[in-house]
């Protein structure tokens, strides 16, 4: 990505602000052991970078002249992490405001780019734990909410955060209204019908000439082609019929976000019609009639029936936790997940659930240089994350939080010597 | 669900319920690694527990015989992890008294229970005491109870006694949006701390009163009248008497430093600052006054207050000397301590044992009972953990867990392997 020189320049000499280095020199990660996720790892293995793309992995790559060379000697080398839905961007400190969730229960025209905020610390905070792609929705609290955008963890202008605009859209069959409609399940369903029935119309006589425009059909006239895929928030039995229904009904490209143990009543049926999976229920607690383990043995069991699995730390759309991503994959491989799917399920898997994997979740040559080097396995909750590059440039290890840590750590060491 | 199934679910709900715990017996665990938290590790050991209590630890133990033997070959056996911060076997509705920003007259051991599905679910992790708390709704909750999770017995086997009990406290938001939420004292810091010192005012005078009229029947006056009763300042009292602690919730530290300045105007012990988000900021005073930190690995920004939460913080708490403890507030992460203190280990540079103590020995002396809990040493309660893989590889898991050398956990019966059928 060619940036304007002055924003480079802007970014070298502001360290509050400060980015990342810019990628104009090769970099060479040397002797890593490199875990591509697609394909088998190597135990030692380098990597080279040119103008922000991966161009070569093996057990040895061509080192340029000119190549800044960073030694991964005992480390492991990742895809960065690609973190399945989010609110980062749209939150950040107190002042910042939080623009998640705009009011109204069917609101498809909205669009998170226009009030993406790049100086949200959630970014830096999410970032410096190796999330380096996310997916930031502009809700997903109301029955019918807004798009949502693929972002780079990096930039200092919205637009150059930018993987993919129009991902996806965000349906919740899960929320109930509480004294208007649709206050129950029942009437949860026959909105969605409603709305996409009319949007249905819309389409068919926009097609036999002028109409009035509706904004909302036309938002919604995409997914109704198939061409705009829909991410369905839907905890617990009836939610998740009534999701199953609507993908089949419409013909939607959709997408479960789950976090209720029901999903795997009906894992046979999704695995079947090839609907991807996001899980955020690892960590939810049982019932109290259900195994003390039952959620955390959940993904293993969707991997086991070939569903396509994205794991997600939270049962919600969150920022200032997403790096706690490798929480649940740590947990499931405790109780059955296989390591590799675990990993799979953090970064290639949702990168395949949004159209996002030609460009990342995995290292391959010509994929974005989107990498994380660290000291252990990355499912392992003490692996320290060492570097990140997101598309091929050094991301600065620091945050507010690393801010705060180098400020106190002086004034309390300051203290304590003047009392001795 | 078909319907012809309901039978089974109700069957096995009520066989989830009320397990029986594995009879009291002697036990010896033989053939683990013994990571004893204040004694090193032992390859290859044997703990031995009896009537209760621990006997043996070591790699050489003579088992008597009639002693139960759980093989814990290849497995990792440690003491029963400790969550100084929960708010687990209470009915949802039972953790605030949200009425009254003054509430020292209320116990929480008057209304836990003992087979609520949570005990279960946080000894699945390895948890064997916690110490059960009010909300943070008041500036003076209730008095917090700690038990060890006997799950389904009577709760006075619960129930810890013999140790200071903790009184619950909480400065910040919390108070105060719920009490301006309503026009009343307190709606700002301001009014928080004076309904803190009024309280503590009024119960020194009530207590003086009470100095002064034992006094008169020591010196043999019989017509001295007793001053009336006051269940709250009663409470406030042994608090003053230093019989009671003080577990206080505060996220920032200019609070922290008032209240540390607070209980040294009234002589009053504090025994863990929870949620103590900002604590790295004023580590040596909470070293210097032997404070615990109670708190998350990560958490933060989930309010104005939690916004300067960092988990690079316990290289500095660690380096002034501080008690740490790493707690849940959440029935979900009691589950998982022991990856919560590999996740310290994420961001700062301290070793295992270091933040091993933070979920045993650490969170023993935050309840003042680390001479009974906390290790695995000759004299402890048999209160065990065992693991299948060391506890800070973030892919082990709790298999087992022992209270008083009684199995109250087993995976193999109360998770999915034991479901008949497989996991549905």
């Amino acid at each position: 990505m060619k940036r304007p020189a002055i924003l480079v320049l802007a970014a070298c000499c502001l360290v509050s602000i400060a980015r990342t280095a810019p990628a104009d020199k090769p970099i060479v990660i040397l002797n890593g052991k490199i875990r591509p996720v697609v394909g088998p790892a190597l135990e030692r293995g380098s990597l080279l970078i040119e103008n922000g793309k991966i161009t070569a992995v093996g057990p040895t790559v061509r080192v340029p002249k000119d190549a800044r060379v960073i030694d991964a000697s005992g480390m492991y080398v990742y895809p960065g992490m690609v973190a399945p839905l989010t609110a980062l961007g749209l939150t950040g400190y107190p002042g910042a405001g939080n623009d998640v969730n705009e009011t109204g229960l069917s609101t498809p025209f909205i669009d998170p780019f226009d009030g993406l905020n790049p100086e949200d610390e959630t970014i830096a905070i999410a970032r410096v734990d190796g999330v380096t792609t996310a997916l930031t929705a502009s809700g997903s609290a109301r029955p019918i909410n807004g798009r949502a955008i693929a972002l780079h963890l990096d930039g200092n202008l919205a637009e150059e955060m930018i993987l993919q605009r129009d991902v996806c859209l965000v349906f919740n069959t899960t929320v109930r209204q509480t004294n208007s409609y649709p206050s129950t399940y029942e009437g949860v369903s026959r909105f969605f019908d409603e709305k996409l029935g009319k949007a249905k119309q819309y389409m068919e006589k926009k097609k036999g000439g002028d109409v009035p425009r509706d904004p909302e059909s036309e938002a919604l006239m995409p997914v109704l082609e198939g061409r705009l895929p829909v991410v369905f928030v839907a905890h617990g039995e009836v939610p998740i019929r009534i999701a199953l229904r609507l993908i089949s009904d419409y013909k939607i490209k959709g997408i479960l976000f789950s976090a209720s143990s029901e999903i795997l009543k009906y894992a046979d049926q999704i695995a079947a019609r090839g609907i991807p999976v996001i899980w955020g229920g690892t960590s939810q607690l049982p019932e109290r009639w259900e195994p003390v383990d039952k959620n955390y043995h959940a993904a293993a069991v969707l991997a086991e029936k070939k569903i396509l699995l994205a794991l997600s730390e939270s049962s919600y759309q969150g920022s200032s936790n997403v790096r706690r991503q490798p929480v649940p994959a740590s947990l499931s491989v405790a109780y059955g997940l296989p390591e590799e799917e675990a990993v799979k399920a953090l970064t290639i898997n949702p990168a395949r659930i949004f159209g996002l994997d030609d460009r990342v979740g995995s290292l391959e040559a010509g994929k974005s240089a989107d990498i994380i080097i660290c000291t252990k396995p990355l499912i392992q909750a003490s692996s320290k994350i060492k570097t990140v590059l997101i598309a091929g440039r050094i991301v600065p290890m620091e945050n507010v939080q690393t801010r705060l840590r180098d400020k106190y750590r002086a004034i309390v060491r300051e203290r304590m010597a003047r009392k001795k | 669900m078909p319907h012809k199934t309901l039978p089974f679910i109700l069957l096995s709900a009520a066989l989830a319920a009320f397990p029986l715990p594995l009879a009291a017996q002697d036990v010896a665990l033989k053939g683990g690694t013994i990571l004893t938290i204040t004694r090193g590790t032992i390859e290859n050991g044997t703990v031995l527990v009896q009537k209760g209590k621990i006997t043996a630890v070591g790699k050489d133990v003579a088992i008597p015989a009639g002693v139960k033997v759980i093989d814990a070959s290849g497995m990792y056996v440690l003491p029963g992890l400790i969550d100084t911060h929960t708010h687990i076997a209470i009915d949802g509705g039972d953790v605030n008294e949200a009425t009254d920003p003054v509430t020292p007259q209320l116990w929480m051991k008057d209304i836990l229970l003992p087979d609520d599905p949570s005990i279960l679910t946080t000894l699945s992790g390895g948890v064997t005491t916690v110490k059960a708390m009010h909300g943070s709704a008041n500036v003076i909750g209730a008095v917090n109870a700690t038990i060890k999770l006997k799950y389904a017995r009577p709760l006075e086997d619960l129930l810890v006694k013999d140790v200071r009990p903790q009184l619950k406290m909480a400065l910040g938001e919390n108070p105060k949006r719920l009490y301006g939420g309503q026009g009343r004292m307190p709606s700002t810091r301001l009014g928080t701390v004076y309904v803190a010192r009024k309280a503590f005012t009024d119960a020194r005078e009530y207590k003086a009163k009470w100095d002064e009229y034992e006094k008169a029947v020591a010196s043999g006056k019989k017509d001295a009248a007793p001053p009336a009763r006051d269940d709250k300042l009663e409470t406030l009292k042994l608090v003053l008497e230093r019989k009671m602690t003080i577990d206080i919730h505060i996220y920032r530290a200019d609070e922290m430093v008032w209240f540390l300045n607070f209980c040294k105007e009234f002589g009053l012990v504090c025994s863990q600052i929870s949620h103590c988000v900002d604590g790295y900021k004023v580590a040596d005073l909470l070293a210097e006054r032997g404070v615990t930190f109670g708190g998350w690995t990560d958490w933060w920004g989930f309010k104005e207050e939690a916004y300067d939460g960092c988990p690079y913080g316990f290289d500095i708490l660690n380096e002034a000397g501080v008690n740490i403890v790493i707690n849940s507030d959440s029935p979900d992460e009691s589950r998982y301590l022991y990856l919560n203190a590999a996740k310290v280990q994420k961001y700062n540079d301290l070793s295992d044992e270091t933040v091993l103590r933070m979920i045993t020995i650490n969170s023993a002396k935050a309840l003042e009972m680390d001479k009974r809990i906390g290790s695995l040493e000759v004299g402890k309660d048999g209160d065990v953990a065992v693991f299948d893989k060391y506890p800070l590889d973030s892919t082990a898991k709790c298999l087992m867990a022992l209270i008083e050398g009684e199995v109250f956990f087993d995976l193999a019966r109360d998770g999915v392997a034991a479901q008949k059928g497989g996991l549905r």
